[in-house]
């Protein structure tokens, strides 16, 4: 068969079309996966960094990672930190968009403002709540009104968690809120009719059919809100910078210092690996969980 | 659709003859010139306005060279020098920061200008602590642009109001006068001991006042240095939040009314002076009167990077041209630092009386890198955890300090 540039054209397309994609994937999802993968296999340290040696030395970055104190803190604050942002995340999203089925005044508005912890500047929020949770900031004062504290809330590593756990909270609940709200809106309305005459009470229409007819979206929600919070960063960075006294490291946080305070590049690559494994694992539970039941 | 999508061939020809004028322009300027990149941190409008105006009369004066500033966040200078410098693309000059000068250089990658230097005047009239943060032995690895360290600032009237009568000058006057200042909500003092390097370098001038060294934290100099900090915080004077002020919260306590003294840097000076605050400044008062007061000395160094052996001439033209001294003085002013000069230092403090604490501690001021060398971050890192344990009352000021001396003793058996 003769092949006309016509046809070759009409054959090479769909290739082309996809090519710019495949190329920011090689390039920019791919490579720096590999190559920090690489690097936690190696010893990269300034001297071996710039030189462009790096031996490989199998499995030293971690072992150094996993015997020290603070890795384990970091993994034990992770684990903290994902549990209880998710768990409020979920609760505060889901009992919002139980509210947002019925109808009432300025619905749409309230709608809208209750997106801002979502679109505003992480920066800034984390500016802001580290003022609200200063000494003499609001939240002191308001406990202080009520007759308790004040609180050494950032400035006690056992307070520290918790602040920042409690920043995080505001900054995600819009997102599990509006793909609830979402979710429940496409469950048909004469399912509930059908629960309705048969006498089930609201409760019993939430327990019976909004969480089972939810649940496609319930597992979508709570898979991306374990890889948002697992690798959170920035509101414990600006809030806390991991202290006091390395009490809200989180692996995020604890790998970005070891990399760029202490500039041993091989073992801040291991930790992120063995962050990347933990979300990893975390899904393949929840993705079996939800299999099994 | 066809003719939508592609350029019609008079308008091609425009281009490729367009694209080729540039290069050949590119080219040709480039054949001509010898560029100078450097990268820095500085941010701050008076800074980068001194910057191209030095860059103007350096590149009117040497016609052959060009400057490309390129700014680079604060945290990411040094590892962005490192990888440049990794590809083989290093930039010329690299402003580091003093503690981190012995670091980069122990990749290999910064150029000895040993030489180069004992060529200019004020070299002979450096300031010891400024020259051993660019020294390794006989080598010399940067230039400093200017220095700064921590003094006390007082509020005059908040004194005066608890009775005191002069600014302390001991540990023991900074004890009383922390206690008998604080009056809630006032605290006697602000310091900032968050958990980054300005931990460690604000509690340096305490440390190194007594004696201490980081590189022996388990010696009782260093627990009485970390108990005094302690105690302030133990007993109220200071807010428990310290562990969580950076040195940009720490003037909005002190000009906010909220402490009555700060731990702080010339660079903050402008600042408290446009508040209209009635305010003094004193030296980082001493254990026992009549000692010298040691602090830990700040500031950017311009090192120049190996490369070709043009550029590194250029870049080395560049440096010697800022530190022609009244160029240096119109720098060091500009980017509020006290000048590593003697002679600089000594005519800004005639000139503006209130930064005179900061030039006479110049005399006695340690570079931070005389603690552990190349490995100071790292030994700074424990130090902070340590500090940090003490103020939130994790551990005891003993031994919080014991646990970080084994920490560094590690580091420092490490090749």
């Amino acid at each position: 068969m003769k092949i006309t540039p016509r046809k070759l054209v009409l054959e090479a397309s769909p290739y082309l079309f996809i090519l710019p994609f495949v190329i920011f994937c090689l390039i920019l999802l791919l490579y720096p996966v590999v190559y920090s993968l690489a690097l936690s296999f190696r010893e990269a340290t300034v001297e071996t960094f710039v030189s462009g040696e790096m031996p490989f030395n199998g499995l030293t970055q971690y072992q150094a990672a996993l015997a020290d104190p603070i890795f384990w803190r970091a993994l034990t604050n992770t684990l903290l930190f994902a549990f209880f942002s998710i768990l409020f995340q979920f609760t505060i999203g889901f009992l919002l968009a139980l509210l947002f089925q019925a109808d009432f005044p300025w619905k749409n508005f309230c709608l809208a403002a209750l997106l801002v912890p979502w679109v505003s500047p992480i920066l800034t929020a984390a500016n802001i709540f580290k003022g609200l949770f200063n000494e003499v900031g609001p939240i002191n004062r308001l406990a202080q009104l009520i007759g308790l504290g004040p609180f050494p809330w950032l400035a006690d590593p056992s307070y520290a968690l918790p602040a920042t756990i409690v920043a995080n909270i505001w900054i995600g609940f819009p997102f599990n809120f509006i793909l609830l709200y979402a979710g429940m809106r496409s469950i048909p309305e004469d399912v509930y009719e059908a629960a309705k005459i048969d006498g089930a009470g609201f409760w019993q229409r939430v327990g019976f059919i909004t969480l089972p007819m939810l649940k496609p979206v319930t597992v979508a929600v709570l898979m991306l809100g374990t890889i948002y919070t697992v690798k959170v960063f920035d509101i414990v960075w600006i809030m806390t910078g991991g202290g006091p006294a390395n009490g809200t490291h989180l692996l995020s946080t604890y790998a970005y210092q070891v990399g760029f305070s202490v500039l041993n590049f091989g073992e801040a690559a291991a930790i992120a690996t063995l962050l990347v494994l933990l979300v990893l694992l975390l899904n393949l539970v929840q993705f079996l969980l939800q299999r099994g039941r | 659709m066809k003719t939508n999508t592609t350029l019609r061939k008079p308008q091609f020809h425009r281009l490729v003859m367009l694209v080729s004028a540039l290069a050949a322009f590119a080219l040709a300027s480039a054949n001509a010139q010898v560029t100078v990149e450097i990268i820095h941190y500085f941010n701050v409008e008076g800074q980068l306005a001194s910057l191209s105006e030095i860059q103007k009369e350096f590149e009117a004066a040497n016609p052959d060279i060009k400057l490309r500033f390129t700014f680079v966040p604060f945290g990411e200078l040094v590892s962005r020098t490192l990888q440049m410098a990794a590809v083989r693309k290093p930039p010329a000059i690299s402003a580091v920061d003093n503690p981190d000068v012995l670091r980069v250089a122990k990749a290999g990658i910064l150029k000895d200008i040993s030489a180069d230097v004992a060529k200019l005047k004020v070299w002979e009239d450096i300031y010891a602590g400024p020259k051993a943060a660019v020294s390794e032995g006989n080598k010399v690895f940067g230039m400093p642009i200017g220095s700064n360290s921590l003094a006390l600032y007082y509020n005059k009237k908040m004194l005066t109001d608890a009775g005191v009568t002069s600014p302390p000058k001991t540990w023991a006057e900074l004890n009383e006068t922390v206690k008998k200042a604080t009056k809630s909500p006032v605290y006697g003092i602000a310091f900032s001991a968050v958990n980054d390097e300005q931990a460690t370098w604000q509690w340096e001038p305490f440390l190194w006042s007594n004696g201490g060294s980081l590189t022996d934290l388990g010696s009782d100099k260093a627990t009485e240095a970390l108990q005094l900090w302690v105690d302030w915080v133990k007993n109220g004077f200071a807010s428990k939040d310290v562990v969580n002020w950076s040195q940009g919260d720490v003037p909005n306590q002190f000009l906010g009314g909220r402490a009555a003294t700060m731990v702080m840097g010339p660079w903050q000076l402008a600042n408290v002076e446009k508040s209209g605050l009635d305010f003094g400044i004193v030296t980082i008062p001493v254990p026992k009167e009549g000692e010298k007061p040691v602090v830990p000395l700040g500031g950017e160094v311009w090192c120049v990077l190996k490369g070709d052996p043009k550029v590194e001439e250029a870049a080395m033209k560049f440096v010697a041209f800022t530190q022609e001294p009244e160029r240096l003085r119109k720098i060091c002013d500009t980017f509020n630092y006290i000048s590593s000069i003697k002679s600089v230092a000594k005519q800004q403090g005639e000139a503006k009386p209130a930064i005179q604490p900061f030039v006479d501690q110049m005399e006695t001021a340690r570079a931070r890198s005389q603690d552990g060398g190349a490995k100071y971050p790292e030994i700074s890192l424990a130090t902070r955890t340590a500090i940090q344990k003490a103020l939130t009352g994790q551990a005891s000021a003993a031994d919080a300090l014991k646990e970080a001396a084994a920490k560094i003793k590690e580091v420092l058996a490490k090749k």
